[in-house]
């Protein structure tokens, strides 16, 4: 390597301006992280009212303008100075940051890369004062006209940093991040109000002077507020110093990204992977793995107790005690799902159920129903144009879903094929009882209250107190059946039938290998399955409770091993944590509640209903079947008097 | 056609073949019941007949007058129902025009639109034993123990098809039923009649919906019933060879292989209990009473051969539990503990004769096993218990 490097390197010192363009990589990142800066600075010098201007999403110009303390004439040319801050004086600051904007770099920062002025008028002063920064070099100070205040302009962001400028995306991509980071924050300051205005429009307009709930669905949609369940913690005095208040989505809201989360943390939005997990785990068995609950949490504890100087852009931060936070939230939302009906809230406003018109309605409700469904649905994507663009991310997520979709899928199938077999039956007794009725009473039956109607042998339909409920059999058993298994494994293992001859089945040895690390999570579940040879697996022993219900040992030890092998389940046991190891094996009691639960199609007598209903009232989380989809739907009186025009 | 039948009777046959249609046929020729009447001597006789494609089977009265010989093609449901809702007739009068079936009744009378007879298939005869691969004779009473004794324990709709139904074997005089699910198994043995047969005998699975139908054909057939075996179906001839028309049973057999049964016996039980069988049921239901879905198992902790006791305990976590205690009649060997399924303890208790029954033990683990005499073997296999 005698070879000369092809790069003349002679160490120097770095310009100023340099310096100054690197650490605006670390926190300029694009035009939604100078709206943050702007926004913390305004929000730190006590704004009440905030507005924010966007042209090009922000790529052309971005003002924020606020009507707070200001800054004194002197003290301008200082505040686009780096590491000038009014925020902190020492060190010891740095443990207990409880303002927005810290680190002193952010103004000189995107003042190297943009071209940037300050008019502000501090509060006691008789007029403003400008100055205007271009690629790093200050104007002087000079007298304006304007109100007590801040306004500031960073245009042509990037100017001078062509490289970065191309790292930008279309001005709506940007401009959608803008407006997500205003709303964040709007969330966390009730108090202030904020107007956002894009090339003109104004697409964000809250009050000053909010309540947080109020704000909350101000930036969520009045719609929502029956989609949330509220989560209090109120524990500032028993030493864990947090406080909680948020909003929990139903499960339906759930997506395969957390973008539907607002975490803050005493009032900064954050990202955090241990309240994130908490919100996860407190949800587990209400919406499916993989997904993300919809949440709004904001935390306050003791600035002490957090690092937030862990990240430039303040999105990540530090717990001292991060178990204690885990367990809070956990604690918190969980109770408050716990408490709450579930039963999906079917919307007058998104979910319209046409007038049954007689005759045509047997032939085309079930599609017609399932359409209907699939437009409710489709009004609960996120806005477009706010995308998440981590291509890498939804490409996984896309995938992970289809997965899941075919799974699915081929369970849908499969109930069809049961239900279009047992269906003849029903509508030959349907016909031959209709016209009888008719005659005799002009009366559709009564059935006495309480009572349940079983619906092509799949769904069945009560009433309660605030109107009718339609129930999926099949999702409703399983989840019965879940919580049934959870409980008895909190008791110790399944219990467990050995098989006269074992069941034997072809494995890949890949997959047999996996029966070695799985051995632990496999006896507590009442299997005992072992190699018996190179390319099979013989099963020994299987739950009872799985026999009883016709499940066969052989095909679901296969159909498992696939799983297994398909997601890694053996890393998990050797590497994972304990709790990842405890979310595998309710990933199998799942498994086990779907294979032994009522399918659709299956015709339920009088008593069996009554049992399935009962254990409705009695379980646990019984709104959402283990993979999350809701058990039941409410209509409520008010819903069905306004369907037939009687309000 | 034109027949009079003594009600009672018709409804009997009508029953029983209406036992065989798939109500549920894509063909609706398959959901009827085909008629022929038939002039004989003085009387005659009425035959019917059905199928499911798989089981078919013919039944003959002769509790009949034939006033003109014929055919008809009914729809098995409405046929079974008139005549059930007749239940004041001593009588009813069937008459046919072409597809159309008239039932007279007293101030009743039903037409049925029904199909022509020649669109029904073939229903086999009970074969020469010549042409069969294997025959013999049995007497009834013990063909239906053996039923009896194997057809609870055969699986329902596993996918292995083999133990949906119960294995046949013959040597010669002997004959062994055995039925399994996978987690018990039940042996019978008898003997039959081997006749004129010229093979020593064989093995072949038959269905179990064709027992059942057997089962319930047994208790009114001959003392003696005919068995013919071709190779791919069974047949059973349930009258005297001389008595005209006659019951047949005829149904494909189940094709896969059974499982090993003879090694799943276990030989080297080195604990013996013999016990009351009402003793022992009894107990056993009581202790059952405190189980539910997900804790299915019955604890049975025998005692040893000094105090010879047998104590049962159940508990279902967040119901209770039970703990029954019983003396055993006798005991050899050391005490154990093993788990049951209840169930499967009293479905063999159901259906062994004699006032004991022995059950054999080796460990918490291992196959347990009842006997009954000689001619009733059960191995159940355990739970595990917490």
């Amino acid at each position: 390597m005698t070879q000369a490097s092809p790069i003349q390197s002679e160490i120097r010192v770095l310009p100023a301006l340099v310096v100054d363009q690197i650490a605006a990589g670390e926190v300029v990142e694009r035009p939604a992280s100078v709206v943050k800066e702007l926004l913390d600075n305004a929000i730190d010098a006590g704004a009440g009212r905030i507005t924010v201007e966007l042209e090009k999403g922000g790529i052309e110009l971005v003002r924020v303008a606020d009507d707070g303390a200001g800054i004194a004439p002197g003290q301008l040319g200082l505040a686009v100075h780096p590491h000038a801050t009014s925020k902190i004086r020492s060190t010891e600051d740095l443990d207990r940051i409880a303002t927005m904007g810290f680190r002193g770099e952010a103004l000189a920062s995107i003042a190297s890369v943009s071209r940037l002025s300050i008019r502000s008028r501090a509060r006691g002063e008789d007029g403003a004062s400008v100055i205007e920064v271009e690629g790093g070099s200050a104007s002087a100070v000079r007298p304006d006209a304007g109100p007590v205040g801040t306004v500031v302009t960073v245009r042509n962001l990037f100017f001078n940093t062509p490289a970065r400028r191309k790292f930008l995306k279309t001005p709506t991509t940007e401009q959608g991040h803008c407006v997500d980071l205003v709303r964040a924050l709007a969330l966390s300051h009730p108090a202030i109000g904020f107007v956002v205005r894009c090339d003109g429009r104004v697409v964000l307009d809250v009050p000053s002077g909010q309540a947080v709930r109020e704000r909350a669905f101000a930036i969520l949609g009045r719609e929502m507020e029956t989609q949330y369940v509220e989560v209090h913690a109120d524990r500032f005095d028993d030493a864990r110093g947090i406080a909680l208040w948020g909003l929990a989505g139903l499960p339906v809201l759930a997506r395969p990204t957390a973008r539907w989360q607002h975490l803050f943390l005493n009032g900064r939005p954050i990202r955090d992977r241990t309240v994130q997990h908490a919100l996860r785990e407190a949800y587990r068995g209400l919406i499916e793995p993989g997904r993300q609950p919809a949440a709004l949490l904001m935390l306050e504890m003791d600035p002490g107790a957090v690092d937030v100087n862990v990240h430039p852009a303040k999105a990540e931060v530090r717990f001292r005690d991060s178990g204690m936070v885990h367990k809070a939230v956990y604690m918190a939302v969980r109770e408050a799902l716990r408490s709450t009906d579930l039963t999906a809230r079917e919307d007058a406003q998104r979910f319209r159920f046409e007038p049954v018109v007689n005759g045509g309605a047997a032939a085309t409700g079930k599609s017609a129903v399932g359409e209907r469904f699939a437009e409710y649905f489709e009004r609960l994507v996120p806005d477009a144009g706010t995308k998440n663009f981590d291509y890498e991310g939804i490409k996984r997520t896309l995938e992970e879903e289809r997965a899941q979709i075919e799974r699915e899928n081929a369970r849908l199938e499969d109930e069809r094929r049961r239900i279009a077999a047992s269906a003849p039956d029903a509508p030959e007794g349907a016909r031959a009882r209709t016209p009888d009725m008719a005659g005799q009473h002009g009366l559709v039956e009564m059935r006495p209250g309480g009572r349940i109607l079983q619906v092509h042998n799949s769904f069945l339909v009560t009433q309660d107190d605030q109107g009718m409920v339609i129930i999926d059999q099949h999702a409703l058993h399983e989840r019965v059946m879940y919580e049934k298994i959870s409980d008895r494994l909190a008791a110790g293992a399944l219990e467990s039938q050995r098989l006269l001859v074992p069941e034997i089945f072809e494995a890949s040895s890949a997959r047999i290998e996996l029966l070695e690390p799985l051995s632990g999570l496999l006896e507590r579940l009442g299997i005992d399955a072992t190699p018996a040879g190179p390319h099979s697996v013989s099963v020994h022993a299987f739950p009872t409770f799985l026999f009883d219900k016709k499940v066969e040992p052989g095909a679901f030890v296969g159909e498992l091993l696939e799983r297994a092998e398909a997601d890694g389940w053996d890393r998990t046991m050797e590497g994972g944590s304990d709790s990842a190891r405890e979310e595998l094996l309710h990933e199998i009691v799942d498994m086990m509640s779907c294979k032994a639960a009522i399918k659709a199609g299956d015709r339920l007598s009088e008593q069996e209903l009554d049992e399935l209903l009962a254990m409705r009232e009695r379980v646990e989380r019984s709104s959402n079947c283990p993979h999350g989809r809701p058990t039941a739907i409410r209509l409520t009186i008010r819903e069905l008097e306004r369907q037939f025009g009687r309000s | 056609m034109k027949v009079i039948c003594d009600r009672a009777a018709l409804q009997e046959a009508t029953n029983l073949t209406a036992g065989v249609v798939n109500p549920r046929s894509p063909r609706p020729q398959l959901a009827c019941i085909r008629l022929t009447a038939k002039r004989e001597g003085a009387g005659g006789t009425l035959t019917l007949a059905a199928t499911d494609a798989e089981i078919s089977l013919r039944l003959t009265t002769d509790e009949v007058e034939v006033q003109e010989e014929g055919e008809a093609l009914i729809p098995a449901d409405k046929l079974r129902q008139i005549v059930a809702a007749q239940d004041t007739d001593p009588t009813l009068t069937l008459e046919t025009d072409g597809e159309k079936t008239t039932i007279k009744g007293t101030g009743s009378r039903f037409l049925i639109y029904g199909f022509p007879p020649g669109d029904f298939p073939p229903i086999p005869d009970f074969p020469k034993p010549e042409a069969a691969a294997d025959a013999f004779s049995a007497s009834s009473e013990v063909f239906l123990q053996l039923i009896q004794r194997t057809i609870f324990s055969t699986a329902r709709e596993n996918s292995r098809y083999a133990i949906n139904g119960v294995l046949l074997k013959r040597h010669n005089k002997k004959i062994e039923m055995v039925a399994t699910d996978g987690r018990r198994l039940a042996l019978a043995r008898g003997t039959v009649d081997p006749g004129a047969s010229k093979s020593e005998g064989g093995q072949c699975i038959v269905p179990t919906k064709a027992l059942n139908l057997a089962q319930r054909l047994l208790p009114t057939a001959a003392d003696k019933i005919r068995i013919a075996i071709t190779d791919n179906q069974i047949m059973f001839a349930f009258d005297d060879p001389d008595s005209p028309g006659g019951t047949v049973l005829t149904s494909n057999l189940v094709e896969g292989t059974f499982p090993p049964y003879e090694d799943v016996v276990p030989r080297d039980q080195d604990k013996k209990a013999t016990l009351n069988v009402e003793t022992l049921s009894s107990a056993v239901k009581r202790a059952a009473l405190l189980t539910n879905e997900e804790s299915r198992g019955v604890r049975l902790a025998f005692t040893g051969a000094q105090d010879k006791m047998l104590r049962l305990s159940s508990r279902a976590p967040e119901m209770g539990e039970a703990e029954i205690e019983v003396a055993l009649d006798g005991y050899e060997g050391e005490g154990i503990e093993i788990g049951f399924n209840p169930a499967f303890i009293t479905d063999a208790l159901k259906v062994v004769t004699g006032n004991d029954v022995v059950m054999e033990l080796k460990a918490g683990n291992k196959p347990g096993l009842i006997k009954s005499g000689n001619d009733f073997l059960y191995v159940v296999m355990p739970v595990s218990l917490q």
